[in-house]
């Protein structure tokens, strides 16, 4: 039996939609989800000697059940069954449900967090109690665990190298990136979950080195709310869902901890904050950003093939900081037949047209920035009837700038790297041979409904610093500055984006502040 | 309030509207009974099934598509969205079948389970196209239902030039303890694991 194994069948480990009466749990700390955030934080504190309780809305997969078809596995592994639009329908949401949250289904891009991105929160959103340098050991330590290494040129696949060369050719600043993984077998599968176990998600790192420190974990279990009494939360509750997790089995859930950590990630944890009462002023669920993107679809004469091999292997900040511009960072999108099919404009014969293109098509993405500017105010998470959790996003005239200039170069570089036709996405393409034609993008409708816009980064909405009324936590352990032994500690603190794929960043700042509060909780 | 933030409002106000209205008015024109479900449905509605059918014939035209076997499929799919993300669904299906605001934006008379295919097409052009968010999201969502179920089977791959290797279980491997302290130790004290 292998340590993967044994750890699923650890009798630490416990199925919610098989309980068969309501469960009352208690612990030190209790973490609310399992993904970069929680899992960092519960490995951090159950090795520190404190028990602790790991719960989890989403099912315990194992790369067995990821079979390298979207059919079987997209609407089991993210949010509201693939299916999370913001409040409008414009935007679609990418975000993981399973036991290591979105890390199972990323596509195992690291970057550290910029160092300008630090220092700007310390200046413009009060962020004091750390800086970059405290950062950089927790980074060191997770790119160790999580063998986190920058591929080589050679090891890139089509899509990505005609990014790479590109942006080479047009001067513009490029690299490959640091991927988390060891031993890949290149299937391209990141976004289905890993059928090798080559992708060191939290899955198959953090997750067990919890369960192995002593920490239990309850999955298919639903955080509904806290009640707080006095500043405190007194206890937890919530519902446990059946083997699919799309309906209550009738049983409930009760946890009493000393600590509770709230790492249900952007959207999702405001919600559970909202739906405890907790506020902050109305500052909860506020400032939540997106990395809004949109594509472009290139075709070469060669094939491309971009199903085959590791999904982004390089990417371009040549155009992150651009002033008073909102800046964007270009990246490879992988191909699955269901994702780009409905990303590729229009219905019929003219979609299929297109779309049997594919093996020789790129597609590349302008990733935009968003929270740098006093006038990109971000999206709000509010609360439906029922408690689930709805963000809207308004896209800003500032925002659909970025996205038409960005939509310029994408379609620039894709020439320069031999792309003989390029296509946007919007559902009247603008089709364009041998060179950009500027004026036919500025023409086309920038508005929502008409192309594609997504999001795979949710961050914000319980925003860190160390003014109470500018911020939902404090900087110092990512403590509720209302609620005392209250955490978040996830992407929804980041005060803006980051400009680059969030997961090494949330890990790095999960591994700081589970350090601090397992010295704190231990002091008590 | 900033411009965008406005509009944000406006726009919804009104696709609120427009869905209210998906669910008046059927009784003015009838569905047309266009397939019978060969399984019981898990998120739509019995009415809302026969519109998809009609619709997924006009967005999947490619060879060997079976309309009600992708219906189905987004039937399936949509049974893992939230209970209002379902709901939403089978409004916007009634508001695309309904003859009174079809009638109001299009000009048509008739629901869209009971157009010629060339009519049903220019209603999802006009959708596609249209001035009013709603419909244009609207179109969307619908779209990629249907082609998402599709192209989620394997039948469809064939002119994809697509195949995904068989099954890998017998070769995945258990690298868990790779960069744990331990295996750390072990690694520099010469003693890899």
């Amino acid at each position: 039996m292998t340590k993967l194994a044994v750890i699923r069948s650890s009798p630490n480990v416990v199925d919610g939609s098989q309980a068969t009466t309501d469960l009352v749990l208690e612990a030190d700390v209790c973490i609310v989800g399992t993904g970069a955030g929680g899992a960092v934080t519960a490995a951090t504190l159950a090795r520190a000697g404190l028990t602790v309780l790991m719960l989890e809305e989403g099912g315990y997969f194992t790369h067995a059940d990821f079979t390298m078809r979207e059919k079987d596995t997209e609407s089991r592994l993210y949010q509201e069954g693939m299916s999370r639009t913001t409040g409008d329908g414009s935007i679609a949401i990418l975000q993981g449900r399973a036991v290591g949250g979105t890390t199972v289904v990323n596509w195992t891009t690291c970057f550290r967090t910029p160092e300008d991105v630090v220092e700007h929160w310390k200046r413009k959103h009060g962020v004091a109690s750390f800086a970059y340098a405290d950062l950089v050991p927790h980074y060191e330590a997770i790119e160790e665990r999580l063998a986190i290494a920058k591929v080589s040129y050679g090891s890139m696949n089509p899509n990505n190298k005609m990014l790479h060369d590109g942006c080479t050719k047009l001067g513009w600043g490029v690299d490959t990136l640091h991927r988390n993984v060891h031993a890949c077998m290149q299937t391209g599968f990141c976004h289905l979950g890993c059928p090798v176990n080559a992708k060191r998600s939290m899955l198959v790192t953090m997750i067990p080195d919890a369960i192995d420190a002593g920490a239990k974990l309850v999955f298919r279990a639903r955080a509904d709310r806290f009640d707080v009494e006095a500043g405190s939360v007194m206890a937890l509750r919530g519902t446990l869902l059946d083997g699919e997790g799309r309906k209550p089995t009738g049983r409930t859930f009760t946890v009493k901890a000393k600590r509770f950590v709230v790492s249900g990630g952007a959207i999702n944890s405001p919600a559970l904050l909202l739906r405890s009462g907790i506020d902050a002023g109305g500052l909860v669920g506020t400032r939540t950003f997106l990395h809004p993107a949109i594509g472009s679809q290139a075709f070469y004469e060669d094939k491309i093939e971009p199903s085959r091999g590791a999904p982004q292997s390089a990417a371009s900040h040549h155009f992150a900081h651009r002033g008073e511009e909102i800046g964007f960072f270009l990246e490879a999108v992988p191909w699955y037949p269901a994702l780009i099919a409905a990303t590729t404009p229009g219905f019929g014969p003219a979609h299929e047209a297109v779309f049997t293109q594919s093996p020789h098509m790129a597609i590349h993405i302008a990733i935009t920035i968003d929270g740098f500017h006093d006038d990109v105010p971000g999206g709000r998470v509010r609360l439906r009837e029922s408690g689930a959790p709805i963000l809207d996003y308004p896209i800003g005239p500032k925002l659909w700038n970025a996205f038409r200039f960005g939509q310029k170069r994408l379609a620039e570089m894709q020439f320069a790297s031999g792309a003989k036709t390029v296509r946007t996405l919007h559902e009247i393409p603008v089709v364009m041979t041998g060179k950009v034609d500027e004026a036919a993008i500025d023409a086309a409708r920038w508005e929502c409904g008409s192309l594609p816009v997504s999001t795979a980064h949710q961050m914000g909405g319980c925003s860190m610093g160390d003014d109470p009324k500018t911020s939902v936590v404090r900087s110092e352990d990512l403590r509720c500055h209302t609620v005392t032994n209250l955490h978040v500690v996830d992407g929804s603190v980041f005060p803006t984006s980051l400009g680059v794929n969030p997961q090494e960043s949330i890990y790095g700042l999960a591994r700081l502040m589970a350090t601090r509060i397992a010295a704190a909780t231990r002091v008590r | 309030m900033p411009t965008s933030r406005r509009r944000f409002l406006r726009n919804g106000l009104v696709g609120g509207g427009l869905l209210a209205l998906g669910g008046v008015g059927l009784a003015f024109y009838p569905s047309k009974e266009v397939a019978v479900a060969t399984e019981p449905l898990a998120a739509l509605e019995a009415r809302s099934f026969q519109v998809l059918v009609a619709l997924v014939s006009r967005v999947v035209t490619a060879k060997g598509a079976n309309p009600v076997a992708i219906a189905h499929g987004v039937d399936r799919s949509l049974s893992y969205a939230l209970p209002e993300t379902q709901e939403a669904i089978n409004k916007l299906l009634g508001l695309f079948e309904n003859a009174l605001p079809g009638l109001l934006l299009d000009g048509r008379i008739k629901p869209f389970t009971r157009l010629s295919p060339e009519s049903q097409d220019a209603v999802l052009e006009s959708w596609r196209t249209s001035r009013i968010e709603l419909r244009r999201n609207g179109y969307q969502a619908l779209r990629k239902l249907a082609l998402t179920a599709y192209y989620m089977e394997e039948s469809s791959w064939g002119p994809l030039e697509y195949q995904p290797p068989p099954s890998l279980r017998a070769l995945a491997y258990d690298d868990s303890q790779v960069g744990t302290p331990e295996w750390l130790r072990a690694r520099s004290s010469g003693d890899t694991p």
